[in-house]
């Protein structure tokens, strides 16, 4: 039954993300004016109910693994994509920028298709690490990972209006995306908020291994530098944008760099690297 | 059936000359509608006066053929402007009952407007009736017309682009301004040189929200000139164009034979505003700045052409959503006409109800009064009695409407001859609130 109704969810945001990126490619033509409303209404309540599902789902592996479930993939890419929308609807309940979850809904599919296909798989946590403090850590840094991931839609928005305004090839009219300003704002504004996240995550983390005593513990782990270093990239760019007013263009670019490193650090560590952190 | 008929006059068919002729001013418009209806077989009339259009709506009074009711509007505008009935006959238009109803809703929704899609024909048309109404001239039926035109307006503006997109130099750079910048709100222009053209994008910027103008010219005395209109910073400017770095906005006119604003300054001058948007509207021939600015990262460059384009474009797109508008006024016009002729029509059916209602009570009482009937014999011949008044109107009625619904123009005959035949009291319904 659970196995269905992830599914059924894996198909609502399969379609939730089609159909977003369907009403951004219709935009404001005027032959679709009717339709691509329609369309987007759609989107978006397939992402609401989708959510609301996947919310569903977190309490229902606790109670079958009688701990915060976070050990195996299926867990954690599943929270990870709960994450990303939960951040994507608040920015929506903020901004009214549903063209947002044409970049973010894809990349919140595409984590619940992996968790699906490691669906059957189960892996048993160590007893010491079953306590909130994994929760908390977890939280705080998958939160960051999500607004990580909406500054990267913010910056792929960005360089795709500016392209349009630079080449001249639309009326500006046909394009739903905000203007560059906006993208900027928003965009700088997620890398703050993720950092802030990420920073209070790594906190309670190395708080965390205070309290552990039976598990051995390496502040050399691959996932703690990687981490590290992402942080520090993001740092930078806020640094930058603050001192040198390294905005716009340069920050979108950023704003993708950090994609690829929260992916390096959240699915590349595991797959390549020897980690404390790593889901079985 | 009252005919609704309709006289006017547009750019379309009339030169200035001409319409200005025909023109009401404000004070006019109240008497002229009073005395549209005070001389002539008109129960009600709006005069709409406009720039570009004088029309005036009326619906005649008794019911003369739609032509006695055209000549009768003709006559009225002849008197009134003193102008001879051939020279209007030449540059008027007439229409009738559909006609009419899908004219007034093409001119609301600014399909018969010299820019298609423009934003004021709506509140025109609405002050023209508010006008009229209040001179005693809109009564019930020009009531629900002019409220069912403003909801065709409002769906076609909501259902359609037609209203959207820049179709002018200036507003076109505002469109573009507000999809670079998140918000005009604190930003400064900076106009550089003279002309019209951008004086006037400087002023729909303002209006949009940009606060600070910025005024630049040769001449020290030509830029406070300018900078006055604006309560602008007026600056005289030499080869060195500092003042660029205040600047988010750029409008450049200037007669410079050569490039004023280049690639190699402007990149210092970006680098010293840290890079903040500059949005460099060129509207100068020939150009004021180098093409290749507009290579530089944060600056974006339009001149004239560009901005041409993008009006030309958005022309396009406005021409093919109002062939859908188009669609939506047919559509709407004919409902209309067959609601309004139902609504016509109902006075007459509801007074030969209670015609054949009154007579047969009287006819009741009578009996009852002679023959003492049983409560139940009494309430008998009663129930038989109603019954004789629904099969008799049945059919009639159920004819009746089908010629409404069909548009069989017949039906109006049928209602005349009703009321002429049972010599109907009919009183006109107030419209429902």
């Amino acid at each position: 039954m659970i196995n269905f109704l992830f599914l059924l969810t894996l198909l609502i945001y399969l379609a939730a993300s089609i159909f977003q990126t369907l009403s951004l490619a219709l935009g404001n033509r005027t032959e679709a004016i009717a339709i691509r409303s329609t369309i987007e209404q759609i989107a978006f309540s397939g992402t609401a109910i989708g959510f609301a599902f996947l919310t569903l789902f977190i309490p229902l592996w606790w109670l079958q693994q009688g701990h915060f479930p976070m050990t195996h993939w299926t867990d954690s890419i599943a929270f990870f994509a709960w994450a990303v929308t939960l951040i994507y609807l608040i920015i929506v309940r903020l901004t009214q920028l549903r063209t947002l979850g044409s970049f973010v809904m894809p990349v919140a599919f595409i984590a619940i298709l992996i968790s699906y296909s490691f669906a059957t798989h189960t892996a048993a946590l160590p007893e010491p690490l079953q306590n909130y403090w994994l929760l908390a850590h977890t939280t705080l840094i998958f939160l960051a990972y999500a607004a990580f991931i909406a500054a990267f839609g913010f910056g792929l928005m960005y360089l795709i209006t500016e392209q349009k305004i630079r080449k001249k090839t639309d009326t500006l009219l046909d394009n739903l995306l905000p203007s560059l300003g906006i993208s900027d704002e928003l965009g700088y504004r997620c890398t703050i908020l993720g950092v802030i996240l990420l920073t209070m995550g790594v906190i309670v983390g190395s708080l965390w291994t205070q309290y552990i005593k039976d598990v051995p513990w390496r502040w050399l782990d691959a996932k703690v530098v990687a981490t590290l270093v992402t942080w520090f990239i993001y740092v930078v760019q806020i640094g930058f944008r603050q001192f040198w007013g390294w905005h716009g263009r340069r920050a979108a670019y950023t704003a993708i760099i950090g994609f690829v490193a929260v992916l390096c650090t959240y699915v590349g560590v595991d797959l390549f690297l020897d980690s404390m952190h790593t889901y079985r | 059936m009252h005919p609704i008929v309709s006289i006017g006059t547009s750019h379309h068919v009339a030169p200035i000359e001409f319409r200005e002729k025909l023109a009401f001013s404000e004070a006019q418009l109240t008497e002229a509608v009073q005395h549209l209806r005070e001389t002539y077989q008109v129960q009600e009339a709006v005069i709409l006066s406009t720039c570009n259009r004088v029309e005036v709506y009326a619906v005649a009074n008794s019911m003369p053929s739609n032509d006695a009711a055209a000549k009768m509007l003709v006559e009225f505008l002849s008197r009134y402007h003193r102008m001879s009935i051939e020279s209007l006959k030449k540059c008027t238009y007439l229409h009738h009952n559909l006609e009419t109803i899908r004219h007034l809703f093409r001119v609301t929704a600014s399909l018969d407007s010299m820019v298609v899609g423009e934003s004021q024909i709506l509140g025109q048309v609405k002050a023209a009736y508010d006008a009229s109404r209040e001179a005693g001239g809109a009564g019930t039926i020009l009531n629900r017309l002019f409220t069912k035109a403003f909801s065709v307006g409002k769906r076609i503006r909501s259902e359609t682009t037609i209203t959207t997109g820049a179709v002018s130099i200036s507003y076109a750079a505002v469109e573009l301004a507000k999809k670079i910048f998140n918000t005009l709100e604190g930003k400064t222009v900076a106009i550089v040189g003279a002309g019209e053209m951008s004086e006037l994008t400087a002023k729909h910027l303002v209006s949009n929200g940009v606060s600070n103008v910025i005024v630049a010219n040769r001449t020290y005395e030509r830029a406070v000139k300018i900078a006055e209109k604006f309560n602008g910073t007026p600056l005289a400017y030499d080869s060195n164009l500092d003042f660029l770095i205040d600047a988010d906005i750029v409008i450049s006119s200037t007669n410079a034979p050569d490039y004023l604003i280049k690639r190699q300054p402007l990149t210092d001058i970006m680098r010293r505003r840290r890079h903040r948007y500059m949005f460099l509207i060129d509207i100068a021939v020939p150009r004021d700045v180098e093409p290749d600015v507009n290579k530089i990262n944060h600056a974006f460059l339009y001149n004239i052409d560009d901005l041409e384009a993008v009006v030309a474009s958005n022309l396009k797109d406005r021409q093919q959503e109002a062939t859908r508008a188009e669609q939506i006024v047919t559509e709407e016009a004919k409902r209309f006409y067959d609601q309004l002729q139902i609504f016509q029509v109902n006075p007459t059916i509801k007074a030969l109800h209670q015609q054949f209602r009154e007579i047969a009570d009287t006819e009741l009482q009578a009996c009852f009064y002679k023959a003492s009937l049983t409560d139940q014999q009494a309430a008998a011949v009663n129930s038989m009695t109603q019954a004789i008044i629904k099969k008799l109107l049945h059919d009639p009625m159920k004819n009746l409407r089908y010629a409404v619904n069909d548009g069989d123009a017949d039906h109006a005959q049928y209602v005349q001859a009703l009321q002429e035949l049972f010599a109907l009291d009919v009183k006109d319904e107030e419209p429902e609130p």
